[in-house]
């Protein structure tokens, strides 16, 4: 391979957060609001392609596990006075283990069925809180008023960021290993991983854990950053279609793919919205969707390495699992 | 030479259809069994039995002296049993050398974590099939049927097996693969490699054997040195109807 060809992916991470480092420098408050909203879509959906774009298990009910990190840590701190810094990782950890414990079944099943029963999952956490404890989740009204971690677009802005990429390059790096390699090859053919002698189960339970942390995290801040709970918005279907199309429309099975669609996303919602105030613009959102769907279904991704392999003079990559 | 690999009175039936019916049949240590029979004659549900796709419904599966019946499929291959499949199964989004590379892996999330790949091996593993340098970096979509059969044959070596089962490993080849591929397969036979090959090319498998067990409507019909079986009048029936 020449020197030519090779593209520093260290480097091309360090552009990517100077750059996004040094926005507010130039943008106002509200644009800095836009871009918070899509950081953090940006993380559960880095957590959702971490399980369903690596793996091929496609999960419709990963707003219970956000929810699982957001209700955890507003409890804790909004009912019980419990500091963000304690319920926090709390949150995360409780994430982590209720999520794997309701999960555990579900990974022994596959494809359609493994979505309903995660489409199940968060369904039932939906009625759960309505029923169970409404006095601490705060029933169908939620919760409102919890503590902020810190005050302003400028300092959320920060704090989205850093949370981003920290994930964003955790995961990516991850993603890089040996074990990464190989929780792509499930997505492939987990049968023919079983036959290379690797325990599918054992992968996948490691995928959906990680990918659990990432949820628990970006619920947990989430909902710090809104300073409220609203069950109906959380656990709700198109919630979970905006993860899903943030990930497919920016390129499953990468890293930097789920942030491109997240950003795409938001943006384009958020600026139809002066345009088409009513529900046109998730026509115009749905149009474009099936658009790239149809004709890139590799996603915004691929025509960018297509763009840059052209500039740089050579065939794109073919092969390639490594975002 | 010891057995290896010993199928004992294995019975496997999907609803109404036995499809392995009291089978035995065994592989000593570094001996070629051919395994075969017309269609349908359950070589492959065999095979199947082996890797552990399915669990046999009464008998048992032993390997190194160990009852390996109840062993899920990974845990058999990390215990020396490889194998191809009847229609190649690369992992398609990755080059040959990822393929080989997912092929070598230990199976422990630690090591897999802290350890990078070790490419020298992979090289080593691509250049024993055949794979000529470079040719590791292509990804499956790129690769002729031979080729398939290679990368199968490459991720199935890189576990490190002692007992390599061969589904239908000629199957879909030209006559120059055909041959690219049994000397690969003698290459290994040389190096004490334990074989059982499923193929309906009897010409091509002939001289890769030591001996044939052949199987009808899930049974053993017949078993002995490849050329007297193939002169037994009850295969010829078998194959032929006659």
């Amino acid at each position: 391979m020449s020197e030519k060809r090779s593209f520093n992916p260290y480097l091309g991470w360090a552009i990517f957060a100077a750059l996004l480092a040094l926005f507010p420098l130039v943008a106002s408050s509200g644009t800095l609001r836009i871009f918070i909203m899509a950081f953090y879509l940006a993380i559960f959906a880095m957590s959702w392609d971490f399980l369903s774009g690596r793996t091929g298990y496609v999960s419709f009910g990963h707003p219970f596990l956000i929810g699982i990190g957001s209700y955890a840590s507003a409890i804790l701190s909004y009912r019980y006075g419990v500091p963000l810094a304690v319920s926090i990782p709390a949150a995360v950890v409780i994430t982590l283990v209720a999520g794997t414990l309701f999960f555990l079944p579900a990974l022994r099943i596959r494809g359609s069925y493994f979505a309903l029963v995660t489409l199940a999952f968060m369904e039932m956490t939906y009625r759960l809180t309505q029923v169970i404890r409404p006095d601490l989740t705060g029933g169908t009204r939620g919760m409102s008023g919890l503590p902020s971690i810190t005050t302003g677009a400028f300092n959320n802005y920060y704090l989205a960021l850093v949370l981003m990429l920290a994930i964003a390059v955790g995961l990516w790096a991850l993603g890089r290993t040996r074990l990464g390699l190989a929780l792509s090859a499930i997505g492939m053919d987990e049968d023919a991983v079983r036959g290379s002698g690797l325990d599918a189960t054992k992968l996948k339970l490691f995928a959906f854990m990680t990918s659990a942390l990432v949820a628990g995290i970006g619920g947990a801040f989430y909902t710090h950053y809104l300073q409220s709970i609203a069950p109906r918005a959380l656990f709700d279907i198109s919630f979970v279609f905006t993860i899903i199309v943030a990930v497919l429309i920016g390129g499953a099975g990468t890293i930097i793919g789920p942030i491109i669609g997240a950003f795409f996303l938001t943006f384009l919602l958020e600026y139809l919205r002066p345009v088409f105030p009513g529900t046109e613009r998730y026509f115009i959102y749905g149009t474009i969707a099936l658009l790239l769907y149809v004709y890139r279904p590799k996603g915004i991704i691929s025509i960018l390495e297509e763009l840059w392999a052209r500039w740089r003079g050579y065939e794109p990559k073919k092969a390639a699992v490594h975002g | 030479m010891a057995k290896l690999l010993e199928v004992q009175n294995v019975t496997k039936r999907f609803g109404g259809l036995v499809a392995v019916n009291h089978l035995n049949f065994h592989v000593e240590e570094g001996e070629s069994l051919a395994l075969i029979g017309p269609n349908g004659a359950g070589k492959t549900t065999a095979f199947r039995l082996v890797m552990g796709d399915y669990r046999p419904d009464t008998g048992s599966i032993v390997f190194k002296g160990e009852d390996i019946s109840r062993q899920p499929t990974h845990a058999r291959i990390n215990r020396g049993l490889g194998r191809t499949y009847q229609v190649p199964r690369p992992f398609h989004g990755m080059s040959v050398a990822d393929n080989i590379r997912v092929g070598m892996m230990p199976d422990h999330l630690w090591t897999m974590l802290r350890h990078g790949p070790d490419t020298e091996k992979e090289r080593q593993i691509a250049a024993r099939v055949g794979f000529k340098p470079g040719e590791e970096l292509r990804g499956p979509g790129e690769l002729s049927m031979g080729d398939l059969r290679k990368l199968e044959l490459a991720r199935a070596l890189a576990a490190g097996p002692s007992v390599m089962l061969l589904d239908e490993v000629f199957a879909g080849l030209t006559v120059g693969e055909i041959a690219l591929i049994s000397d690969l397969l003698a290459e290994e036979r040389k190096r004490g490699m334990t074989l059982i090959i499923v193929s309906h090319d009897l010409r091509s498998l002939g001289p890769l054997v030591d001996r044939a067990v052949v199987m009808s409507f899930g049974s053993v019909i017949a078993e002995g040195p490849f050329e007297a079986v193939m002169a037994d009048t009850s295969v010829r029936e078998a194959y032929l109807g006659t």
